[in-house]
């Protein structure tokens, strides 16, 4: 894992919300310090407050921020096509575009004109989501699941360095959610993607990470650790039990 | 997505209740009940489809009904376009700027309450007797709803889809059309109903209270009649008027309606 090149570079991070100007506020992220190897896969957990998912819209470009975030060695403070978020709310993707058009929008703005190229990437990314079929419905005609399917197809069909996901399967009920886990461990060991996962849920982090970080008040790396399990990884798997119970500790503390 | 049932008893009702009214109607206007003015104020229901048919067939001093409705029709269209289009760039703007966002919303707040015809004096001075004055007065009754409607609309716009919108690649101009404006739909769509009923009522206002002579519509030939007694003619025309609204409630705004929000699962 150590010899891939370095997509992603967190220098020196600090993250102010300044509500009022004369009040010093207390920093949310404070000197974070994180470099990301293409291809791995980082879950993040932490309690709430803790600044996750901040990091996570400081690197989309949706937060201004003091500090340096390079993305494939470039500095970016901007929202662009080469870092995905996929968000916790059902309601991400656009209730006006039938499903397809909703994958094919970000590509038609990408300049990709021609109809059945666009048909080809739209139908080829839902049937990685096992959503073949649904291409002409609107998203208030799926369920929650589905709906998270698409966001999720949309996010890899725009080819895209970084998949920015901030707790994507939190709402869903145990089910559907050990199905997507499944799903997105195959689809991430397929495509040429990093990924950045945001989860309260230690089983969730153990079973798609590559890499696990736990943070703790004001975004400080509490534990960075490499997932050295055998895949696919089930709560029997050798080993679980002493992860799943640092973490759950360090969580805690 | 469901079928909508067909309420038949209620539409029987409704059916009813149309006879009815139209016997009495007969009935009061037959029996003369208010003496010498009771053929004025009740003409028989033959008289006023009569009276439909002579509107369309030799209308008034050589010119037909129909010369009358395209008249109106025309600045109302015309003023409907300026008024929708000026709604869309200043809450367009709006959403670039705080500052203008800050006095557009002032003076949505104050013309809104404005109705249209107590500017008429106003207007008069400035454009004279010509039909830029209805249309001034069109799009006087629907820029502040529809901007109200836009600018509320806008700013219910989730941000998440902003977001999502910024995320892609969008920023200013296409993201006010690829984001805003479709999530704002349902607003938009109510904006509309508001504005044209108000406009359609400033329009036959404005042109009862000054005829033109040079672009004669809807209003104007009201009073004509009026003035000559003609009654029947009168309520044929009333009955014309009522179909405009029906035709443009049913025939264009509920269309739109179910091609957007119904079908996107966003209506209110």
């Amino acid at each position: 894992m150590e010899n891939r090149e370095i997509i992603l570079e967190i220098n020196h991070l600090t993250k102010v919300f300044q509500d009022e100007p004369d009040v010093n506020a207390e920093p949310i992220l404070e000197d974070l310090n994180l470099q990301l190897h293409r291809k791995e896969f980082l879950s993040i957990l932490g309690p709430s407050g803790c600044g996750k998912t901040t990091m996570l819209r400081c690197i989309a470009g949706f937060e201004s921020y003091e500090g340096e975030i390079l993305v494939g060695g470039v500095s970016t403070t901007k929202p662009g096509t080469d870092r995905i978020m996929v968000f916790q709310d059902f309601n991400q993707i656009f209730p006006w575009q039938t499903v397809e058009k909703n994958i094919q929008y970000p590509l038609k703005l990408q300049g990709i004109k021609d109809k059945d190229q666009l048909k080809a990437i739209s139908d080829e990314y839902l049937k990685k989501v096992n959503l073949d079929g649904t291409q002409k419905k609107y998203p208030h005609q799926l369920s929650g699941g589905m709906k998270q399917r698409v966001a999720i197809a949309k996010a890899l069909a725009q080819k895209p360095k970084i998949i920015l996901m901030d707790e994507p399967f939190a709402a869903l009920d145990a089910m559907t959610r050990n199905k997507l886990q499944a799903e997105l461990l195959n689809i991430s060991r397929q495509e040429d993607c990093t990924f950045i996962f945001i989860t309260h849920n230690i089983q969730e982090a153990i079973v798609l990470g590559d890499r696990i970080i736990v943070m703790s008040k004001k975004g400080k790396i509490k534990i960075d650790k490499q997932n050295t399990l055998a895949r696919p990884i089930t709560p029997a798997s050798p080993g679980y039990g002493d992860m799943w119970t640092l973490f759950h500790d360090a969580i805690e503390e | 997505m469901k079928k909508q049932k067909v309420d038949v008893s209620g539409l029987i009702v409704k059916i009813i209740f149309v006879i009815a009214v139209l016997i009495l109607w007969e009935v009061v206007a037959r029996a003369n009940l208010f003496g010498s003015r009771s053929r004025l104020i009740f003409p028989t229901i033959g008289d006023v489809l009569q009276a439909f048919v002579n509107n369309f067939k030799t209308g008034y001093a050589g010119s037909s009904f129909w010369v009358y409705i395209m008249n109106s029709m025309k600045l109302l269209v015309l003023g409907l376009f300026i008024g929708i289009v000026l709604a869309f760039l200043f809450s367009g703007l709006s959403i670039v700027s705080k500052t203008f966002h800050s006095i557009y919303n002032l003076v949505v707040s104050v013309f809104d309450l404005l109705p249209g015809v107590a500017l008429l004096p106003v207007v008069i001075v400035i454009c004279g007797v010509t039909p830029g004055v209805i249309v001034f007065l069109v799009v006087h009754a629907v820029i502040w709803p529809m901007s109200r409607s836009v600018l509320d609309g806008f700013l219910a716009v989730p941000k998440i889809y902003v977001e999502s919108g910024l995320n892609m690649g969008l920023s200013g101009f296409s993201l006010l059309t690829g984001v805003y404006i479709p999530a704002a739909t349902s607003y938009i769509v109510s904006g509309l109903k508001v504005g044209w009923a108000r406009a359609w009522r400033g329009l036959l206002s404005a042109e009862m209270i000054f005829g033109l002579a040079n672009c004669p519509g809807i209003g104007l030939y009201i009073n004509q009649m009026r003035t000559n007694m003609k009654n029947a003619e009168m309520y044929a025309t009333l009955i014309v008027i009522i179909i405009i609204g029906v035709v443009v409630q049913y025939g264009i705004l509920a269309p739109i309606e179910k091609c957007t929000v119904k079908r996107w699962g966003m209506s209110k």
